[in-house]
């Protein structure tokens, strides 16, 4: 999270005003808190995802931010202008839903057409630009077309060219690809992503797939439980999550926790009777003023190898493990385990580096390098 | 259409069912259309096909004064509820205490015709006791507007669930799209939602034609110094007994009652056909 008026990324004071700014917006309704006070900012051309479980209240900040709910407190700035008493039509936003949001009486043509009608534009200028987006959307010759008539991916298109026609500065996707399946979405994930990087409008994109996430966002925030949890790259998410609840979201990790302990040269994390993980230095914290503090760690199930026999890694921690069972996903075999101590964890190992089938049952070592461990104080 | 696995005589059932019913229910009408035929009238000897009767109808200033006075009410009472109904419609849509305001908008269907009537009859004069004493004006006599009131009061519940019911399909994300495309509020609802309600709106006014049209008890109480066709109908009646120019303006009756009713399925028939 950053303070108003600094990117989210690098935390430097941004030159021009974000294109969106949210300063501790919050949503009540009733004794329900649907978003706990929330401050970001979103620097212009960025292609910013707010991901998170449903209900989390992940729509409903893209929501205030397009003035479709209100904020029960806090301000919402649009290119450095308030706009939180502003609805809707009087913000520089438009909208893709995720979906049904297509006017169903009118044409292709008529719905991307419907905001510049809106401003009066000279007939042939709104015809004109209306062709334009469908051609940048790959719907050049729909025009006539009503929208029961196109597929799921191809309203989502219409629905982006309706937002893109009225060259506003930002775009707002509430799941935009919810409603399509899973090849669909991959491929409408690229095309966003290139449409978005031509156009250079800024797009806030809300999802709860993170794979979805991953591929078009420059940068990611987490919201779960009605309050921003971590923000950062996708590569930050993935690699490095400062919290435990990111670790547990982004990716695929397995998860310990435990007591911090140091012993005045090394610091471990007592998990339980029996297991004690290494803790490598981190950045910025002192182990032994950590001492008997709570923390988790987190490890990729790529970083964790699975062999038949100790000592297959030299350098690296290793526990003897029970295989529970074993998934052939083609390129990559996960495997669930089984430690001594009841711990379950995931691996995900390249098919090909596998020793040898693992079949449930099997006894195994597990082994990680230490440096592979993330530490999540929070 | 039948069912893969219905039995086809369960299948003929049902439609021989259907049909005797329709039949038995429809029969008087069609008999009397029949009678509104015949130059000798009802009990005749031998059956002569005339035009007669209808012709003396139209000839009657004063049948033509109360059909006058009908399409007048109709129209006004049209141009009241439907806009009443569905602005009900939409409040209905934001309102959390929506079992209470669905009751409260049925609440005329549970009173008997009359007594509304008697009780607007009396509202009525006792408002316009209160207007003459106050300013001096006769405000709320019994006029066309008094009779207007006591038919909205029988129409508004019917276009209200109409409305309704159409309104329900609408998806409110469309309005909110039209608002970030940059419509306002009444933008919204008029580009986008209207043009999807639109049948519900004909259908709800075709039933507010028919329901003024046909009302008989609250126009009786509440009509001015006029006849409406009902109410001149009745009296009619009264007077002279089943004369054959009662044949024929209860025929009369019972074909614009069917005429608007067919009006309206054609015009759904080829909308949903296009």
């Amino acid at each position: 999270m950053s303070a108003a008026g600094t990117d989210a990324m690098t935390n430097r004071p941004t030159p021009t005003p974000a294109a969106v700014e949210a300063e501790g917006i919050t949503k009540n309704y009733g004794p329900v808190t649907a978003l706990k006070p929330t401050s970001f900012a979103i620097p212009a051309g960025r292609y910013f995802v707010l991901l998170g479980p449903s209900g989390g209240g992940k729509t409903t900040t893209l929501r205030m931010i397009a003035g479709l709910i209100r904020p029960t407190g806090g301000r919402v700035r649009i290119n450095g202008v308030d706009v939180t008493d502003q609805p809707a039509d009087r913000r520089d936003t438009s909208m893709v839903f995720q979906g049904s949001a297509l006017f169903p009486h009118m044409t292709v043509e008529q719905n991307v057409a419907y905001g510049l009608t809106l401003r009066r534009l000279p007939r042939d200028a709104i015809r004109a630009q209306v062709l334009d987006m469908l051609k940048l959307v790959g719907l050049a010759g729909f025009e006539r077309r009503r929208p029961h008539e196109l597929s799921g991916g191809q309203q989502q298109r219409v629905q982006l060219a309706r937002a893109l026609v009225l060259k506003t500065s930002v775009i707002l996707l509430d799941e935009p690809l919810a409603a399509l399946d899973a090849q669909l979405r991959r491929d409408m994930c690229f095309e966003l992503k290139h449409i978005q990087e031509s156009v250079g409008i800024t797009f806030v994109h809300v999802t709860h797939n993170q794979e979805e996430a991953m591929t078009v966002a420059d940068e990611i925030a987490l919201i779960a439980d009605g309050e921003l949890v971590e923000s950062g790259t996708p590569g930050h998410m993935y690699e490095s999550p400062r919290r435990r609840f990111t670790a547990g979201f982004v990716g695929e990790n397995t998860l310990f926790d435990g007591i911090v302990r140091h012993d005045g040269a090394a610091a471990s994390l007592a998990v339980a009777e029996g297991l004690s993980l290494p803790l490598p230095p981190a950045p910025g914290v002192d182990w032994a003023s950590a001492d008997g503090r709570a923390a988790a760690v987190s490890v990729k199930a790529e970083d964790f190898r699975l062999a038949a026999g100790a000592g297959a890694e030299p350098g690296a921690v290793e526990t003897p493990v029970e295989v529970v069972d074993a998934f052939y996903l083609g390129f990559s075999t996960v495997m669930h385990v089984r430690l001594p101590t009841g711990h379950a964890a995931t691996v995900r190992m390249a098919t090909r580096s596998l020793p040898g089938r693992f079949a449930p049952g099997d006894r195994a070592f597990l082994s990680w390098r230490p440096d592979a461990v993330r530490v999540h104080l929070a | 259409m039948t069912h893969d696995y219905e039995s086809v005589w369960g299948y003929r059932l049902k439609w021989a069912y259907m049909l005797t019913l329709v039949g038995a229910l429809m029969l008087p009408v069609f008999y009397t259309l029949y009678i509104s035929f015949n130059y000798g009238g009802f009990g005749a000897a031998r059956y002569e096909f005339t035009w007669l009767w209808y012709r003396t109808l139209f000839e009657n200033q004063e049948i033509r004064a109360t059909l006058s006075w009908t399409a007048l009410i109709a129209a006004i009472v049209v141009a009241c509820t439907i806009p009443m109904a569905v602005l009900a419609a939409k409040f209905y849509q934001r309102t959390r205490l929506k079992v209470p305001f669905v009751f409260l908008m049925l609440s005329p269907l549970f009173v008997p015709a009359d007594v509304t009537a008697a009780a607007l009859l009396v509202y009525f004069k006792n408002l316009n006791a209160v207007a003459e004493a106050a300013f001096g004006q006769s405000w709320f006599e019994l006029s066309l507007w008094t009779a207007v009131a006591g038919q909205i009061t029988w129409c508004l519940p019917y276009a209200f669930v109409v409305i309704l019911v159409t309104m329900a399909r609408f998806r409110p994300e469309q309005a909110e799209a039209a608002r970030t495309c940059g419509a306002n509020a009444w933008q919204a609802f008029w580009h986008v939602e209207f043009p999807q309600i639109r049948p519900g709106v004909l259908s709800a006014t075709a039933f507010v034609v028919i329901l003024s049209f046909n009302e008989y008890v609250r126009t009786n109480f509440l009509k001015g110094g006029f006849d409406t066709f009902p109410t001149y109908l009745v009296s009619y009646m009264l007077n002279t007994g089943m004369t054959p120019e009662v044949y024929a303006m209860a025929g009369l009756f019972a074909v614009v009652s069917m005429a608007v009713v067919g009006l309206v399925l054609v015009m759904a028939m080829t909308r949903g056909r296009a």
